[in-house]
């Protein structure tokens, strides 16, 4: 599925936003009509720890150069979920590594309903990033 | 549901998108036109239309049309975020007799218009759009999950937001039972004398409330009654309610005396409540089921440590409750005010005692806390408490010390006009240079002086002769760890319990049923607490009102031919009891399979990632989907 990894002038960042959270607050950075980087994809999800380890592999595979989790932090309407959420971050830390994938290019982070700042701030350090490491190399398939 | 996913084995191939001009918020800066010839192109989509305005009735009637005439099965509209118009849409699929979960929303213009420009934004448009096209290939039909509610509402809690939330409901036909854990009612508001900014005497407003629910038909009270056990869902839960003697029987006599109304049942003790009857000496537990639950809980005062502004060290320094006590009912015995038989020349009011509270200034308390919020009460309290003093005793001078004045809301800034007229003199002093109180010379005739730089006269530093020091302190949430345990409540980072929305659902939480009143979300005075109380009395009322529930269809779904019974999600599940193991025959054996109660499960999602078998989905937002959307804005197939 991932031989023809598109090669491209710039990275792909994917949003995961939480529904209560992160994604009102993308949308109220689109109110304030502050620009950022266009290779931003947000989607929204009720909540990240929904995804296994192999999803986010899966997405560098496919070519996306950087992932922020936009979760709803210590506001989480699922009490235990950002918990069970970070393990599961840490773990694929561990499998990014194994892989030789770069693991700054999954952040985790907090972005509350009007962290306008906190989201711009997140997003331009991830495309800096991205634009510094490239799109990731895929792992050599077993 | 199952026999719809069957019948849909493949992806949808009649997918329909439509594109939105929102009057130029999205077409100046997306060629809309571009965006929809290509997404014609694109495999599964039957037709891609675009409009001036989407949402306006020709918008929706070129989808109900599409729908009607079988040209589409899958809706995908592009258009503003979806917390505007998402509904919007759904509704109008209803309204052309299909199933309202056949749509996908794509958000190009809080996403897309309003932040890029140019050929990036018309690219990043064309992605978007296809992602929820591939996402909608593989959506399903669902049904909203319909569950019996229970004609019974139970209110944690009575003080005045759990009495004004019980009398609201019991007015409404509906059966209410009030649990009050100490034997009074009238929570902390009993414990003051008059209310800010009325001057209304809280005892009245307690005794209203609460002999009126005492006497109500539909409601029932229990003090002394603490929840110990919760089970169960929107319209169907369960409680046990364990009855205890309280570690001290003695009823504080005093002066004693029924409530105003000798036609309503109940006594009413000062700076107690009302005793509704005499508290029980045995144990005895009760068990509930009931439809809805109003948390009422409420609050406690801030305790200042030891030593903080000489608090503890001596007689002569108080917080703002224990002066409103002391000064309650006294007759102006003299021009100067008398406490604990001391005569108050002068008295230093000190405002944010346990509030406002700042990192690397403050320190935390024992258990890591820093009270960063403002209690919204203190400073009308405080400034009423000024002005009795300055009006009734007028030879006592009242210096008030304060960081900001917050004297918000109908009648509080007349209270604050008064004061200054009353000639309350006004210090106003730098949270890093806090005012500081300290035994006075013996030679000198006042207790304590306070040493302030005031910011008023541009950083002058005086000092204030005092005979009592006041502190105005914070109101911090009842400690209810034991019910958020049980009931998976969401706490702020305040330590107050915390709505789905502040703005748009202030009094839901985010699990079904349970709702919000009073200070237990967050400091408010009397009357916001019984709005609040009144709103979640609506809100409960409204649910129980039909007879049933009709729940999102978001919740996990299991596979059935895929589980294999290993238990992981059930392991994972964070909702209690929303997902279980049960005993199947599989091909004559015993074997377990894992089975969702639709109507507990929160829709996170927990459940799915750890599923060795991928058999176990959220319904409306599952893995594949999210797979083919990753594909969709990674993929070339919508370049130009």
């Amino acid at each position: 599925m991932s031989a023809q990894v598109p090669r491209e002038k710039e990275g792909k960042i994917l949003i995961l936003a939480t529904e209560s959270c992160a994604y009102p607050g993308a949308d109220s950075v689109g109110q304030a009509h502050s620009s950022y980087p266009a290779n931003v994809y947000i989607l929204r999800v009720k909540a990240p720890v929904l995804f296994p380890e192999q999803f986010y592999l899966d997405c560098f595979d496919k070519g996306i150069a950087g992932i922020i989790l936009m979760s709803c932090g210590e506001e989480c309407p699922y009490d235990g979920a950002y918990h069970a959420l970070a393990k599961r971050v840490d773990r694929v830390y561990q499998l990014m590594k194994e892989q030789d994938v770069d693991i700054r290019r999954l952040r985790l982070t907090a972005i509350c309903t009007v962290c306008n700042r906190a989201f711009l701030n997140e997003v331009n350090q991830m495309n800096d990033l991205v634009k510094e490491l490239g799109p990731p190399v895929p792992a050599p398939r077993a | 549901m199952t026999d719809e996913k069957k019948k849909s084995n493949g992806p949808s191939e009649r997918i329909g998108v439509y594109l939105c001009y929102c009057g130029g918020n999205i077409s100046d800066h997306v060629d809309v036109e571009d965006v929809r010839s290509r997404m014609e192109k694109l495999p599964g989509v039957a037709v891609a239309r675009t409009n001036m305005f989407m949402c306006s009735d020709p918008g929706q009637e070129m989808i109900m049309e599409d729908l009607k005439n079988g040209a589409v099965d899958r809706v995908v509209v592009a258009s503003c975020a979806p917390s505007l118009h998402e509904k919007t849409f759904r509704s109008a699929i209803s309204r052309a007799g299909k199933n309202p979960f056949i749509y996908e929303h794509a958000n190009i213009r809080e996403q897309v218009s309003w932040v890029h420009h140019g050929n990036a934004a018309t690219d990043k448009a064309a992605r978007l759009v296809s992602a929820a096209a591939a996402k909608a290939a593989h959506l399903v039909p669902l049904e909203p999950i319909r569950v019996d509610a229970l004609r019974h509402a139970t209110v944690v809690g009575g003080g005045i937001a759990g009495l004004r939330a019980a009398k609201d409901l019991a007015d409404r036909g509906i059966v209410v039972t009030l649990i009050e854990k100490t034997p009074f009612l009238g929570g902390q508001l009993a414990r003051l004398d008059r209310i800010a900014p009325t001057g209304d005497k809280a005892s009245d407003l307690v005794c209203e409330l609460a002999g009126q629910v005492l006497a109500h038909p539909n409601a029932t009270v229990l003090t002394c009654a603490q929840v110990d056990d919760f089970d169960g869902y929107i319209g169907n839960f369960t409680l046990s309610v364990k009855i205890q003697p309280p570690a001290d029987p003695k009823i504080p006599e005093g002066s004693a005396k029924g409530t105003d109304r000798p036609d309503l049942p109940g006594r009413f003790i000062p700076f107690a409540g009302v005793l509704p009857e005499n508290p029980p000496e045995k144990e005895a537990a009760v068990k509930l089921n009931t439809g809805v639950i109003v948390l009422a809980t409420g609050f406690s005062s801030y305790r200042p440590r030891q030593g903080l502004y000489g608090f503890g060290t001596s007689d002569a320094v108080i917080t703002l409750p224990e002066l409103i006590r002391k000064m309650a009912g006294r007759p102006a015995a003299g021009s100067l005010l008398t406490i604990d038989g001391r005569k108050i020349r002068s008295v230093a009011m000190i405002h944010c005692v346990g509030s406002r509270q700042i990192p690397g200034i403050h320190p935390e308390d024992e258990s890591g806390h820093l009270n960063e919020y403002c209690s919204r009460t203190c400073c009308g309290a405080t400034i009423h408490a000024a002005n009795q003093i300055r009006e009734t005793f007028p030879e006592t001078r009242v210096y008030d010390l304060y960081r900001d004045i917050r004297t918000y809301g109908r009648g509080q800034e007349e209270l604050y006009d008064q004061a200054a007229k009353n000639g309350v003199v006004f210090l106003r002093f730098r949270p890093e240079a806090e005012p500081e109180v300290s035994f006075a010379d013996p030679a000198d005739s006042f207790a304590l002086k306070v040493n302030v730089v005031d910011t008023l006269t541009f950083g002058e530093e005086l000092e204030v002769p005092a005979d009592l020091v006041v502190l105005s302190t914070a109101m911090e949430p009842s400690d209810v760890s034991d019910l958020v345990e049980m009931m998976k409540l969401p706490v702020g980072a305040d330590r107050f319990l915390l709505e789905v929305h502040p703005k748009l659902r202030p009094v839901e939480l985010p699990k079904g049923g349970i709702l919000l009143a009073g200070t237990c979300q967050a400091p408010f005075d009397v009357g916001e607490s019984c709005n609040a109380a009144g709103a979640a009395a609506v809100k409960a009322s409204a649910i129980l009102a039909k007879g049933y529930v009709e729940l999102d269809p978001f919740v996990a779904e299991v596979d059935a031919a895929r589980c294999t019974g290993c238990g992981d999600c059930v392991e994972a599940c964070l909702q209690e009891g929303a997902l279980s193991l049960i005993p199947v025959q599989v091909e004559g054996q015993e074997g377990k399979r894992a089975q969702v109660t639709p109507a507990l499960c929160l829709g996170c999602g927990a459940c799915v990632a750890v599923c060795p078998e991928n058999a176990i989905d959220v319904n409306g937002m599952t893995l594949k989907q999210y797979e083919a959307m990753v594909e969709s804005i990674v993929s070339d197939q919508t370049a130009a």
